[in-house]
């Protein structure tokens, strides 16, 4: 047979999966639950939530793989459809949950779950952790917490929630307290604070009882607490006679070791997700930039060479970007992510307001900064490229300096 | 009786000046030394059944895929301003709205272009017509101009470049063979509807390929449509299944009818 003549397409475009939640079953707490769902799935950047309103199947449609007329739903334009059962069991709500490949008509996802009533949304937080798995293969990260600065009346105050900004608890109550770090494990956060009254000192909080320790508290100035991935070292930014260098130490504080020894400023170090090499900012060229040097502090090379005040580096947890906070030509803060590799950077957030202080969540699939597009500065999330931006907090005097915990173990 | 015979007997043609006996000439009468049809009429019969049956099946032998030439991907360069390398770039942005609409074009019955947009992260605002080549074209050569001016050190475009009044400044091709055309319309018809979900990691993404088989009827119809090569994401391969569907291809000219009948092989990308 002749050869058939071969037309090459490239160049696809990338759109969310478009997927309906069919109206949950049982008891009411299953709309709640949906709710919960349907915000992480919409944050996520990956799916496309369809609005009920143009669901054509009728609300008492079964969940079972053999009820569904899956052209109802593909003729919506939805490609997966989740159902789901709730039902109470003494204090405990069960939730049984599917998703289906509509135009395929298959089940390709099952997962029940039973929590307490009052973890109601960590049972929707589970089931999008594994919609996330199912489709990336990635770990969903939906289940872990975020760490930030709170503006109160009577200082800046550390604060944890959710993920998606629920439930805030304070955990720091006077003076200024900046930057929390997480340990890699989740216990504890690192933060600066200056609750001494001479100076900036580390100290790190329990987010399970409040309970504070002293990191690093000599010299005068010590901040930027940042824990290697393995949890086996602690960086931290501290200025001896005038000169602010970077320093790394046990994860108690203790055995400190200069890595940098520039007569300019070195700070805000993070980790590359091996523990291999450090992100840090120097103006040793004249201009904060982004560099990178080993873990022992050999092998400093310079990583950005556009703009003139770029900061607060964050590598990503894929090891291929490292998210900044870069000052244009007007002034402007904004997120950029430049390539490790090539220093390729790429602009993230533009034209609205003042947006700073990346943090990666821990699987990679999204940036977590404060902005001040509405006003006070809140967090946000984004996509790493700069799309489907989402408030996650509600500080009525503003949040900022965000950091995004690990994956729940 | 045999004299008579002989008088009726046509004398062999002789030489003009020398009178010697020439050869039998005429290769269509019958040789009248040899008796029976001539060896010239036989062999032109069968050069006539050969030219003419070689006319009517010949095409048919020859009908074969000619080789097909990459499509002719035109991209128009964005209006914008330079920007230095030492400053921080910035965000990708759709095109601004399309200008005012220009005079209707010449031929309106030609087909409207399918616009193309950058492969951007954010929905590009449909505008109310889609702009004409002959439009595109203004845009593109007014970008061009104002690049050249800001950049004096840049090469002008050539005025007497050869080329279509309907072409891209990009371009590359003289002129544009028809076969081109309909394969690159059936590449820009298939493009415009290939979207993948965002669900397929983005590390994925880079390596999926796929080759799917479409047999197209006359009037554009897509008749059949089958995976020859798939990718092995269902995700990736149910996305090329929908952008199949979706897409109304062209009407193949006739020479290629057979051609697309017999089938059409897309290879996907990333």
């Amino acid at each position: 047979m002749a050869q058939r003549p071969t037309i090459d397409i490239s160049g696809a475009r990338v759109q969310a999966y478009p997927i309906a939640l069919a109206p949950p079953q049982g008891d009411a707490a299953g709309q709640e639950i949906f709710a919960v769902l349907q915000a992480d799935l919409d944050r996520s950047g990956l799916f496309k939530v369809l609005d009920p309103r143009s669901f054509l199947a009728p609300a008492d449609e079964g969940v079972g793989e053999k009820s569904i007329d899956y052209s109802r739903w593909t003729s919506v334009g939805a490609q997966g459809l989740v159902k789901a059962v709730v039902q109470a069991q003494g204090d405990r709500l069960a939730a049984e949950f599917h998703l289906y490949d509509a135009p395929r008509a298959r089940e390709v996802l099952q997962k029940t779950y039973a929590l307490p009533r009052s973890q109601l949304r960590q049972l929707a937080h589970r089931f999008a952790d594994d919609v996330v798995r199912l489709f990336t293969q990635d770990p969903g990260a939906f289940q872990t917490r975020i760490a930030y600065v709170r503006e109160t009346a009577s200082g800046k105050q550390i604060v944890v929630a959710d993920s998606d900004g629920f439930g805030p608890q304070q955990l720091t109550t006077a003076s200024i307290n900046l930057l929390p770090a997480w340990t890699p494990d989740g216990r504890a956060i690192a933060f600066t604070t200056f609750r001494d009254g001479t100076g900036a000192h580390i100290y790190s909080v329990d987010p399970s009882n409040r309970a504070l320790r002293t990191l690093v508290s000599t010299g005068d100035f010590a901040t930027g607490a940042a824990f290697a991935p393995d949890g086996s070292r602690l960086l931290f930014t501290s200025s001896v006679e005038e000169n602010t260098d970077i320093y790394a130490a046990k994860p108690d504080g203790s055995g400190t070791r200069r890595l940098t020894e520039s007569r300019g400023i070195d700070v805000s170090a993070s980790y590359s997700p091996d523990g291999k090499q450090i992100a840090f900012v120097s103006d040793r060229a004249g201009s904060p930039q982004i560099y990178l040097m080993a873990a022992d502090g050999s092998g400093v090379r310079r990583l950005t060479f556009q703009g003139n005040f770029n900061q607060e580096p964050a590598w990503s947890p894929k090891g291929d970007l490292i998210a900044f906070t870069g000052r244009d030509e007007k002034r402007s803060f904004d997120v950029y992510t430049v390539n490790a590799q090539t220093g390729k950077i790429a602009r993230l957030t533009q034209n609205q307001g003042t947006n700073e202080k990346p943090s990666w969540a821990p699987n990679g699939q999204l940036l977590l900064f404060s902005s001040s597009r509405t006003g006070k500065r809140q967090l946000w999330t984004m996509t790493p490229d700069g799309s489907n931006p989402r408030q996650v907090t509600d500080e009525p005097q503003g949040a900022f300096d965000p950091a995004w915990g690990p994956l729940a173990r | 009786m045999t004299e008579e015979l002989k008088s009726k007997e046509v004398p062999p043609p002789r030489h003009a000046m020398t009178g010697a006996p020439q050869p039998y000439r005429s290769l269509l009468k019958p040789d009248p030394r040899s008796g029976g049809t001539g060896k010239g009429f036989v062999a032109a019969v069968v050069l006539h059944v050969l030219v003419i049956g070689s006319a009517v099946f010949l095409p048919q032998l020859f009908d074969k895929p000619h080789p097909l030439r990459k499509p002719v991907i035109a991209r128009l360069v964005a209006l914008g301003k330079p920007r230095e390398a030492n400053l921080l770039p910035r965000r990708e942005s759709p095109p601004p709205p399309a200008a005012a609409p220009a005079p209707a074009p010449s031929r309106p019955e030609a087909p409207a272009p399918a616009v193309k947009t950058a492969p951007g992260r954010r929905p590009s605002v449909t505008p109310p017509r889609a702009p004409s080549r002959a439009e595109l074209m203004q845009q593109a050569l007014a970008g061009v101009s104002k690049r050249s001016r800001a950049n004096p050190t840049e090469e002008k475009p050539d005025p007497d470049r050869e080329g279509s009044p309907t072409g891209s400044p990009e371009g590359t091709s003289a002129t544009a063979e028809e076969g081109d055309k309909y394969f690159t319309e059936i590449h820009d018809a298939i493009q415009a509807n290939y979207v993948v979900p965002s669900v397929i990691s983005e590390r994925e993404r880079m390596y999926l390929t796929a080759s799917v088989t479409v047999y197209v009827a006359p009037d554009g119809s897509i008749v059949k449509s089958e995976f020859t090569k798939p990718s092995g994401n269902s995700f990736f391969d149910q996305a090329l299944v929908l952008a199949i569907q979706r897409t109304k291809l062209p009407v193949p000219p006739p020479e290629l009818r057979k051609l697309a009948r017999d089938g059409l092989q897309l290879d996907f990308r990333p």
